[in-house]
């Protein structure tokens, strides 16, 4: 439309068209200083190109640059153009949609990489406890079989108790056998008649009574239970004679049963004269029960 | 003589040519920065500061543009590209301001995990 009205005019008058052609053409071009949206927009996509949405996705900062191309070439053709200057702000908003997507994609990736992070992070802690748990795992069985070995030690023990008691019943039931046994808060006491060990006044066992002596040795060997042997006389004679007499005696049958496999630490000999006699001196019955030699066997220490 | 004035009636042509041309009605264009308004609405602009700013100029564009059409189309296409800019530049600052956000929380629930441990 208005091609033709211009047309017309200058065909009318080829005279006044130059200055109308000057007018059209200063219109379109000519050194000038560019508008600020202009010079906006080359910053914008320069810091677009430079950020992270070129490295990322370049698809946006393209479409930027073309925005800006047609912007800057709008400008060369006709800088006075409104649309020219609509040009450079849509250059212009399309660097900052490039750079807002470039910070986008930089922080789903940050994301992403915090997501990595933390699975990685489960893992690790997740393995952390399974250690742990195998460990106590590991530890409760170790309890286990500890206490499986105690409690396997206690009837062991149990055992060995229950045979060892056997054992000294078997003992006591052949002493029985050949000499007064009975249990007082000492222990186990065997009471040998002295009329059957020595002979009157005398120290040395009798043949008779080292038989007697052998079986006794031989129930209590290996019972590993303190003994001492006590030697005991009647009234009859001073009381430093007696007490000698029964050391010895006691003495004689302690040396006898070591000779028979009693051990030496574990047997003492002690006399007693005529200390706690049971029975009445006053009667020749009376004295010969009292003239004995005592045994006793201690329980065993645990 | 009489060549003169045609040779310089061509270079007018030429030089108005450069200048404008016959538009026809961006109808097709709002509706497509229509759409790219809506888009950003949806995806949030609305609750980003810079992004709503951006959004408002949209809709301020997308109206000039649309009073426009039919007097000016030539203006009012200029008007719609600029508005459709304005309303993908709010989707894009509303998603990258929703990604930092998330990327905020993931590493703060990071830090949490890597503190009990």
């Amino acid at each position: 439309m208005r091609i033709q009205t211009y047309a017309a005019g200058l065909r009318r008058s080829a005279v006044a068209t130059i200055p109308v052609i000057a007018v059209v053409l200063g219109a379109c071009g000519g050194e000038r200083i560019p508008p600020k949206q202009l010079v906006d927009a080359r910053a914008e996509l320069g810091k677009a190109k430079s950020g992270v949405a070129a490295r990322l996705d370049p698809t946006d900062v393209h479409e930027a640059d073309l925005a800006l191309q047609r912007a800057e070439s709008a400008w060369n053709d006709a800088p006075d153009d409104p649309n020219t200057l609509d040009l450079a702000t849509i250059a212009q908003l399309k660097a900052q949609v490039a750079e807002a997507e470039g910070t986008n994609l930089k922080a789903r990736q940050d994301i992403e990489q915090a997501r990595r992070d933390r699975e990685a992070a489960l893992a690790a802690q997740l393995q952390a406890t399974r250690g742990s748990l195998d460990k106590t795992q590991q530890e409760l069985a170790q309890k286990a079989s500890e206490l499986q070995r105690t409690a396997e030690e206690a009837a062991a023990q149990k055992k060995q108790l229950a045979d060892l008691e056997a054992k000294l019943k078997d003992a006591r039931d052949t002493i029985a056998k050949i000499a007064a046994v009975k249990d007082d808060d000492r222990g186990m006491v065997i009471t040998l008649s002295g009329e059957v060990l020595f002979p009157t006044a005398k120290w040395t066992l009798k043949a008779g009574a080292m038989a007697k002596l052998d079986q006794i040795a031989e129930a209590l060997r290996g019972k590993e239970q303190p003994m001492v042997v006590y030697g005991f006389t009647d009234d009859v004679g001073t009381r430093d004679s007696n007490m000698v007499l029964s050391e010895k005696r006691a003495d004689s049958v302690r040396e006898y049963l070591v000779s028979k496999g009693i051990p030496k630490d574990l047997i003492k000999a002690e006399g007693k004269g005529p200390d706690n006699p049971i029975s009445d001196n006053g009667s020749v019955e009376g004295r010969a029960s009292n003239r004995r030699v005592e045994i006793v066997v201690q329980p065993k220490k645990t | 003589m009489r060549t003169v004035p045609i040779a310089l009636l061509g270079s007018v042509l030429v030089a108005l040519a450069a200048c404008g041309s016959s538009v026809p009605p961006p109808n097709t264009e709002w509706e497509a920065a229509s759409s790219d308004v809506g888009q950003a609405t949806s995806g949030g602009a609305p609750d980003v500061p810079d992004a709503r700013l951006h959004l408002q100029l949209a809709r301020e564009d997308l109206q000039k543009s649309k009073d426009l059409i039919n007097k000016d189309n030539r203006r009012a296409l200029r008007l719609v590209e600029l508005g459709r800019a304005e309303a993908q530049l709010a989707l894009s600052i509303a998603r990258a301001q929703q990604a930092q956000d998330q990327a905020r929380q993931a590493q703060a629930e990071l830090q949490k995990i890597k503190g009990a441990q």
